[in-house]
């Protein structure tokens, strides 16, 4: 498919990449071959940010030798680059030597602290290797520097979740709620930290977050069940004082009306009805202990 | 008033020229920056410090969205009398007196070098070379107010104010070309990202403001002062409310009945 583009068009495809910072790294390293290669002096000084281009996508695809061309290439051009050392660490790391990328790493951060890229680079690369902790703790040595790095948050939860470190994780997700309160992925999420971490006010917080998701966009599914979940296991628990079990239940008759509704809605109906079904049994079941 | 009559070499040896010399410098001016800009280093503190700022704020508008207990640690992370962040990160007010530091000096220099020197130099010289010709017309009357900017150099009372000066084609020309330049250096163009290759991605590091120390205790009067409101008290009943019918709902619920 790739080698019926003139090479106007691939340099147009590649560009379209980089702006939607879409990876494709397999397009990209067809396009590269069948058409671009041949073509690379017409290019100009685009050709630099496209070798970088190719040289991420083929270090993904597993092709070392042609990375390594991409990278003699840029840096007979640009000899003292920090951007290009990334690159030599980026294909050591792709040839599973992780000691020679942590030693170009290092001697680069040693010669800019300030460079975030490569300590997050640094972190990738002992979470390639699992060493999960290591990773958590190099990353929150990153953050104490670098606060408000929401895409760092984002993985030191991630991190945290792997550990099962819930908390920790419910600290990070914080963060991201913080500075974009908007986005109600991060709100749902946090929801569901809260109610994994499980109990009385964990749950309710639960469903307050979950809540706020739907708030935030009610076709969350995800977000309903949770609500439905959250709030059938406020009203069946034994601790919660008759107010808020009767909330909870008004709750959880909400949700599983929204779940049936959006099921029904969809154009192919019956496809559902296992989880209507489910759903409706529940809230059953829910209303029988409430009646006991 | 008589019709003026420009001497057609006006145009050949001064309004092109004019027109050509200062589009010339600008390119020239353009690439000498690039040949002299130095990297600007960023001191890791710095960093910290803008994004403990931009972190902080961030607290303030958003803090309504995260749990009390959340909100109040973090609170007291920032600004708790003994062990606060805005407590004891002390920092040296840093006075950045150009004299002393070299590198300021060097910047600054090289502003000047680049900015100031050739608008002085181009323009006098174009002053003393081509002084005194009207170079030419625009096509539409003006108001005797214009005679100043338009009129530069030719002292006339009785002259239309629509006739341009050679001084003032070249000033329209500086602040004109402007946007040429936009067109043909560009901001996107191959040749910035080339140099964007070279430079340091330091990433989003936000220059502070000199003083971190008064920023610090601004920041932390700011949130001192805020306080905990939680949105989420009475999600469930609002959504409740809200998105139960849904005007699009109702619609298929009707077809599907």
């Amino acid at each position: 498919m790739a080698s019926s583009m003139s090479w106007e068009e691939a340099r147009e495809k590649l560009s379209e990449f980089r702006e939607d910072r879409t990876r494709n790294s397999e397009e990209v390293v067809d396009i590269w071959r069948d058409v671009l290669a041949d073509f690379r002096y017409k290019l100009g000084d685009e050709q630099w940010i496209i070798y970088e281009q190719v040289c991420i996508a083929a270090c993904d695809c597993h092709q070392h030798h042609l990375a390594g061309e991409c990278i003699d290439k840029l840096k007979t051009q640009f000899p003292s680059s920090c951007r290009v050392h990334r690159l030599e660490g980026l294909l050591l790391e792709s040839k599973d030597n992780y000691e020679g990328a942590m030693s170009i790493y290092h001697e680069m951060l040693k010669d800019d602290p300030t460079n975030s890229l490569v300590r997050k680079r640094v972190v990738s690369v002992l979470k390639e290797q699992n060493k999960i902790p290591e990773a958590i703790k190099e990353l929150n040595d990153y953050l104490k520097q670098f606060m408000s790095d929401t895409d760092s948050w984002m993985e030191l939860c991630d991190l945290y979740l792997m550990e099962q470190d819930y908390s920790k994780a419910a600290f990070c997700i914080e963060e991201l709620i913080l500075s974009n309160p908007r986005n109600h992925l991060f709100h749902q999420k946090y929801a569901e930290v809260k109610y994994t971490q499980g109990g009385q006010d964990n749950m309710e917080c639960a469903c307050k977050y979950f809540a706020q998701a739907i708030k935030l966009n009610p076709t969350n599914m995800r977000a309903l069940f949770g609500l439905f979940l959250a709030a059938s296991t406020i009203a069946s628990s034994q601790k919660t004082n008759a107010k808020s079990k009767k909330d909870a239940i008004k709750y959880a008759a909400w949700a599983a009306q929204q779940i049936s509704l959006k099921y029904k809605e969809l154009p192919m109906s019956g496809s559902g009805s296992s989880q209507i079904d489910a759903v409706s049994g529940m809230l059953d079941t829910l209303q029988i202990t409430q009646g006991t | 008033m008589a019709e003026l009559l420009l001497d057609s070499d006006i145009r050949v040896w001064v309004f092109l020229p004019i027109v050509l010399i200062t589009f010339l410098v600008g390119i020239i001016r353009h690439y000498v920056t690039i040949l002299l800009s130095s990297e600007k280093k960023v001191e890791i503190q710095q960093i910290a410090d803008s994004q403990a700022m931009i972190r902080s704020r961030m607290l303030r508008e958003n803090g309504r969205f995260i749990p009390r207990q959340s909100f109040l640690m973090r609170k007291e992370f920032f600004n708790n009398k003994e062990t606060g962040y805005f407590k004891t990160e002390k920092r040296e007010p840093v006075v950045n007196n150009p004299m002393t530091d070299p590198s300021m000096m060097m910047d600054m220099m090289k502003g000047n070098l680049t900015n100031v020197l050739p608008m002085i130099v181009i323009g006098g010289w174009i002053n003393w070379a081509f002084s005194g010709f009207l170079t030419t017309k625009v096509p539409f009357p003006l108001t005797l107010r214009f005679k100043p900017m338009l009129q530069r150099g030719i002292e006339l009372g009785s002259l239309d104010a629509s006739w341009v000066s050679s001084a003032s084609w070249y000033f329209l020309n500086v602040f004109g070309l402007r946007s040429m330049y936009n067109l043909i250096l560009g901001q996107d163009n191959a040749a910035d990202q080339t140099r964007m290759m070279q430079d340091q991605m330091s990433g989003a590091a936000m220059a502070m403001s000199p003083d971190p120390s008064k920023a610090f205790k601004a920041e932390w009067e700011e949130l001192e002062i805020t306080d905990h409101n939680w949105a989420l008290e009475e999600v469930e009943e609002e959504i409740m409310g809200t998105a139960v019918t849904p005007p699009e709902t109702i619609y298929i619920k009707n077809k599907m009945i």
